[in-house]
């Protein structure tokens, strides 16, 4: 099986709703499994409409989330398509957690495009809400990153 | 073999592709803007990517963003479409040094074709017929010089020039420094390269091209001309195959020119290669380093297809058709529908029926965006003869339903109804002469 074929079904995987998947062909095996340590990760909530969701199926509102917002929290959404790192080095500690209260020029996190290492900053004050994108995923342009209340 | 398509484009051609990436057996991977969302294209493909806002030179021309998105979503391939990057050597090049294959000629052919000077000196280089002019870049002194020896009226046309821009006629010497200034300035702005050069302005001549197919073997091989004199404001409008001005023979010298052309070049993927025939000549004009958005009438005459042989191609495989094997058989000719608004098409009915092909990526319900081109569909139909194409064309345009935006299909039932159209007789300047019959 080509390494390109492997991302693939990787990726279907990722998305689909197993949990376990054994593949066989031409005598290569491939076993993808889903390692549920904690209860899936809160859809992201939505006070503003976000810019870019890239959406499959329209996704019902989640009943409880509109509640437990505060009125003024804001997305701050990926200016460009690169991969989300949380922190300088793999080995560092994040640059922001949930709960951060940080001042403006406060690097982020890292969008790392074609090799370039973009440092990503808050543009004000802000309250870390929440942090949307797990650690080394890819994003695209407009994926929600943080969701942040000014201060 | 390709595994992973990324195709950089939208509109009806990356519908186009994606049809031929599942034919093929390829995934395929859409970039898109903000503003397509909900694009045909977009519904389509086996994944997608947002690459930007909706205006183009943050989306659709963001190579940062076009390239990344290739690489993360594990791509090995690169398809440029028609328009946006599509003749961009330093995307070509920034594709290649990320480890993907670009689906077109390398970035250095792409860049010497680039400049029509030096394309048109290559084509001189090999005994291809050649418009007379200039030699080279002219300056107002040089250019008044070269129209004294050729005599007017001539045209001005910019190196780096595309889609009528940086393009002027001139018709006396008086007026030739000022109208080059002009053009250059235009030329600037659009494509930040003034270099002009000038030829002999050709009188109501046939814009005629062959379509080449090349793969990385060493195999050119040529599928016939179309014709695509009927042109408003250097924009084509109805495209046919094969042409009434062109004789086996002739098409046999055009070809074999085109072939030799681009076999010298060392092209790969698809191409068309541009003339312009008068009194049984053809001229060399230019070459157009991609697929063409005409390229479908070529399909229905001969049969192949061209999008999966540029493919093959860049897969470094190699062609499926040989010289010998290409046939032009009955002919085709395409409508370009274009939208004169943006909006939602409420009602949306597609022509069907023996020998009619429809390329488009509307739908019910959709909304055309403002930000880009205005061609939303191409209607293609094929006959035995000329005769029968037409007529059905003419039932095809009537059976077409767009409500919701305005389009020019009503203009393209009275061109392809036009005497002057129907018997063939015609140069570049019949839409000109339509228009101020009052009829479109």
């Amino acid at each position: 099986m080509e390494l390109n074929e492997l991302y693939a079904l990787m990726e279907k995987f990722e998305k689909s709703g197993l949990s376990e998947l054994v593949y066989k062909r031409n005598g290569d095996e491939v076993c993808l499994k889903k390692v549920l340590t904690s209860p899936p990760a809160p859809a992201p909530a939505v006070v503003q409409v976000p810019v870019s969701r890239p959406v499959h199926e329209p996704r019902a509102p989640s009943p409880e989330a509109p509640a437990k917002k505060g009125p003024e929290s804001e997305l701050i959404t990926a200016p460009l398509v690169g991969t989300f790192y949380r922190a300088a080095a793999p080995d560092a500690p994040p640059f922001v957690e949930i709960g951060d209260v940080v001042k403006k020029g406060k690097t982020l996190c890292i969008l790392e495009a074609m090799k370039l290492m973009n440092e990503f900053q808050a543009e004000f004050d802000l309250e870390i809400v929440n942090i949307l994108v797990e650690n080394g995923r890819m994003v695209e342009y407009g994926t929600p990153l943080f969701e942040v209340r000014r201060t | 073999m390709i595994q992973s398509l990324l195709i950089a484009n939208r509109g009806e051609i990356a519908v186009r592709i994606i049809r031929c990436c599942r034919q093929m057996g390829i995934r395929s991977v859409i970039a898109y803007s903000q503003a397509d969302r909900d694009c045909l294209p977009v519904l389509m493909a086996d994944d997608k990517v947002c690459i930007g806002p909706p205006p183009a030179r943050d989306s659709y021309l963001n190579v940062r963003n076009l390239v990344t998105a290739a690489v993360l979503t594990h791509c090995d391939a690169v398809h440029p479409g028609v328009g946006f990057l599509a003749e961009n050597a330093d995307f070509a090049r920034d594709v290649r040094d990320a480890g993907l294959l670009f689906i077109g000629p390398d970035p250095e052919v792409i860049e010497l074709l680039g400049d029509k000077i030096r394309a048109k000196h290559s084509a001189r280089e090999l005994g291809i017929p050649v418009i007379p002019g200039s030699d080279g870049s002219v300056g107002s002194r040089e250019a008044l010089a070269a129209a004294r020896k050729i005599g007017y009226p001539v045209i001005v046309k910019a190196a780096a020039g595309g889609g009528g821009k940086g393009m002027r006629i001139v018709r006396a010497g008086g007026e030739l420094a000022d109208v080059l200034a002009i053009a250059s300035h235009e030329a600037e702005k659009a494509f930040s390269d003034g270099t002009m050069y000038l030829e002999k302005y050709l009188e109501n001549p046939r814009h005629v091209e062959i379509q080449i197919v090349a793969d990385r073997k060493g195999n050119v091989v040529h599928l016939g001309e179309r014709d695509c004199t009927v042109q408003q404001n250097h924009q084509k409008l109805v495209e046919e195959s094969p042409s009434l001005a062109v004789d086996p023979e002739m098409r046999r010298r055009m070809g074999d020119d085109a072939v030799r052309l681009l076999k010298s070049l060392g092209y790969t993927g698809a191409g068309t290669v541009e003339f312009l025939v008068q009194e049984g000549k053809h001229y060399f004009m230019e070459v157009n380093a991609r697929v063409q958005v005409e390229h479908p009438v070529s399909e229905m005459v001969t049969g192949v297809d061209i999008i999966r042989q540029q493919i093959l191609a860049a897969s470094e495989q190699p062609l499926e058709i040989r010289q010998e094997e290409v046939r032009l058989d009955g002919y085709a000719v395409e409508c370009r529908i274009n939208a004169r608004s943006a909006g939602k098409v409420v009602r949306f009915h597609v022509p069907g029926g023996f020998g009619v092909r429809m390329d488009t990526f509307l739908y019910s319900g959709y909304s055309v965006p403002p930000w880009y081109d205005h061609l939303v569909a191409k209607l293609i139909v094929s006959g035995r003869s000329r005769t029968e194409g037409i007529r059905r064309m003419e039932g095809a345009l009537s059976e077409l339903v767009i409500e919701g935006i305005a389009t020019n299909l009503e203009a393209q039932k009275k061109i392809v109804a036009h005497p002057a159209f129907r018997r063939g007789d015609y140069g570049t300047g019949f839409l000109g002469e339509v228009q101020k019959e009052g009829i479109l």
